[in-house]
């Protein structure tokens, strides 16, 4: 076996082959969406330049939440978003759909995605072009006639089926796109910027949709700059700035209201744990950890147990976080 | 299939929505009309006693099948430079249309391989035009078949090589689309070949023109590399008017000249971020 392994990375084909298999061969996997160390670096012609637009990324979704990722203009999302769906082929790293290569196209199967700046043919009909990318999805002929008019009638569309999409307004054809993004009964849907150009009572219909999906078990990942509708919507955040998840956790803990966010450089392990314990919330970044304490008096227990391990203690701030808050004083480090 | 007929279609629907199907279509129709309407060929004993062409009659007296076969091999060469150039003219847009933002995200993002994408979109784009070449070959041989009661099946075999040539030069316009992402280059490249090729063809006279070795190896190579689109056509007159056929070779050479350039579009679109 041994000799194997030694010919098979002596051997630049076979080594492909196996690290295929190898990837390949965990289809079950705990995360809707995984990334380790997902690196994107865009070379300007004449290779005078280099943009990385993500730099080592690491995130994990699980199944079934909603998951919001949010960064400044340029911070790399929509690089992200490619690349779980392979558009953008990594430099490094890897992006793992239900624990698969998302590279595969048969990885790409639970996934429904709607597109920022869509830009869906005009020749089709809004139930034309949901026929299409349902057969591209591989939804028979039988189920695409029951599918088309119900998801079309789910996003209010029901009675513009044979209308030219060239006539559909902009909120229409985001609202088309999501039934686009739904019709083959998806596991994942990846949506960027979701309710762009919808008016009030259209985002709330959308969002009500999605928490829909979350009940039955959908994961959902946006990819968002509205931080009021991330906020109302999404279960758990990611802050990309420059390229790097600057921010990660849960929602309900990165908005813990009153109280005081104590940073601290790299706590030992056990520590850690403990302060996990005593915290109301917990955020993890870049060598950093924000503990959240509810009090003054457990913010200060806190850095008497840090002191008497010598830890370096970076910061202690009061605390009233809505997401907009959490937002600024993250991309202003 | 279901996937590959979807991307076909899409592409029939595309090619109907910016009118290149009509347009194909109703030139074609145009000629049929012209041979249905406009060529009156009356037939005593086998043999043509009058032509009557926009009204006027000729009291020559022809050999009915020469005439019928220069009528075919006139059709052909028609379908050769015109349609040809019209068929390019007209689907140098559909590749790069794919590849705008916003829509090939959306495609990717679907369960099928790049490859199946683009080789969806060339598929349809041989069927539209090969369509349309079928109907205008069909409609001709049918018309003049009915009315001067030869059937020349030879004339059927412009709808294969019509269709064979004008693939391979979509595979050049996906190659500069993919490449370039642009429909003017991709045409104008992909025209260059077509006008190139005659010139090219004049091998055994540039063998004596040129003076040094290096220069008529230079002249074999790109006589072998690109595709003959000319002597096709040649071949097909031949094999229509005089039913000869001079050899494969320039099947072959088109055929994997073809090959490489939809071969190298695949590893660029394959490679490509979008």
């Amino acid at each position: 076996m041994s000799n194997f392994r030694e010919f098979s990375l002596r051997n630049k084909y076979w080594y492909y082959c196996v690290s295929w298999c190898e990837r390949n061969a965990r289809v079950d996997s705990e995360f809707a969406i995984e990334t380790r160390d997902l690196t994107k670096v865009y070379i300007s012609r004449w290779k005078r330049r280099e943009v990385r637009a993500i730099d080592g990324v690491s995130l994990k979704v699980r199944h079934g939440t909603i998951f919001g990722l949010l960064g400044p203009n340029g911070a790399g999302k929509t690089t992200f978003v490619k690349a779980l769906l392979s558009a953008v082929r990594p430099t490094n790293g890897s992006a793992l759909i239900f624990g698969r290569d998302a590279s595969l196209p048969e990885a790409r199967r639970p996934i429904g995605y709607l597109p920022e700046n869509h830009r869906f043919p005009t020749y089709f009909t809004g139930a034309g072009m949901l026929d299409f990318y349902a057969a591209l999805s591989g939804v028979d002929a039988t189920r695409r006639k029951k599918l088309i008019p119900e998801n079309l009638e789910l996003v209010g569309l029901g009675h513009w089926a044979d209308m030219r999409i060239g006539k559909y307004s902009k909120g229409m054809l985001q609202r088309l796109g999501l039934a686009q993004a739904l019709i083959h009964a998806p596991t994942i849907l990846i949506l960027d910027e979701p309710t762009d150009g919808v008016d009030p009572v259209g985002r709330r219909q959308i969002r009500d949709i999605l928490t829909g999906f979350e009940e039955r078990g959908v994961t959902i990942f946006v990819n968002s700059h509205l931080l009021a509708e991330v906020e109302t919507l999404c279960r758990e955040v990611a802050i990309l700035h420059l390229g790097k998840v600057a921010l990660s956790g849960k929602m309900q803990d990165l908005i813990a209201g009153k109280g005081y966010r104590l940073t601290v450089v790299h706590p030992p392990e056990a520590l850690a744990e403990e302060l996990r314990g005593r915290a109301t919330s917990v955020a993890v970044r870049d060598g950093m950890m924000d503990f959240q304490f509810p009090s003054r008096e457990l913010a200060n227990g806190a850095m008497d147990l840090l002191r008497a391990q010598r830890c370096e203690i970076e910061a202690l701030a009061p605390t009233t976080s809505t997401l907009e808050e959490v937002f600024v004083r993250t991309v202003q480090k | 299939m279901m996937v590959t007929v979807a991307l076909i279609n899409d592409t029939f629907r595309e090619a109907l929505a910016r009118k290149i199907f009509w347009v194909l279509f109703g030139l074609s129709t145009l000629l049929i009309l012209f041979f249905l309407f406009l060529l009156r060929i009356d037939i005593v004993a086998g043999a043509t006693a009058t032509v009557s062409l926009f009204g006027r009659q000729t009291n020559a007296n022809p050999d009915v099948e020469r005439l019928v076969r220069g009528v075919y091999g006139g059709i052909a060469t028609f379908l050769y430079t015109w349609g040809m150039f019209l068929a390019v003219f007209a689907s140098a847009g559909l590749v790069p249309s794919v590849l705008e933002p916003g829509r090939i995200e959306l495609l990717l993002s679907k369960p099928l391989s790049r490859t199946h994408i683009l080789l969806g979109r060339f598929a349809g784009n041989v069927l539209v035009v090969a369509l349309n070449t079928t109907y205008l070959v069909l409609g001709v041989w049918t018309i003049l078949g009915v009315k001067t009661g030869i059937w020349s099946p030879a004339f059927l075999i412009s709808i294969a090589t019509t269709t064979f040539v004008f693939a391979v030069l979509l595979s050049v316009v996906v190659l500069i689309g993919v490449w370039l992402e642009s429909a003017a280059a991709a045409t104008m490249i992909t025209v260059a070949l077509m006008i190139i090729s005659p010139i090219l063809a004049q091998t055994s006279l540039m063998m004596r023109l040129l003076s040094s070795e290096w220069s008529r190896n230079l002249w074999r190579v790109l006589y072998y590399s690109f595709p003959k689109v000319y002597e096709l056509g040649k071949m097909t007159l031949d094999a229509i008017q005089s039913r000869t056929f001079a050899g494969f070779m320039p099947i072959w050479t088109s055929a994997l000249f073809g090959i490489a350039a939809l071969g190298a579009a695949l590893t660029i679109f394959a490679k490509r971020d979008f």
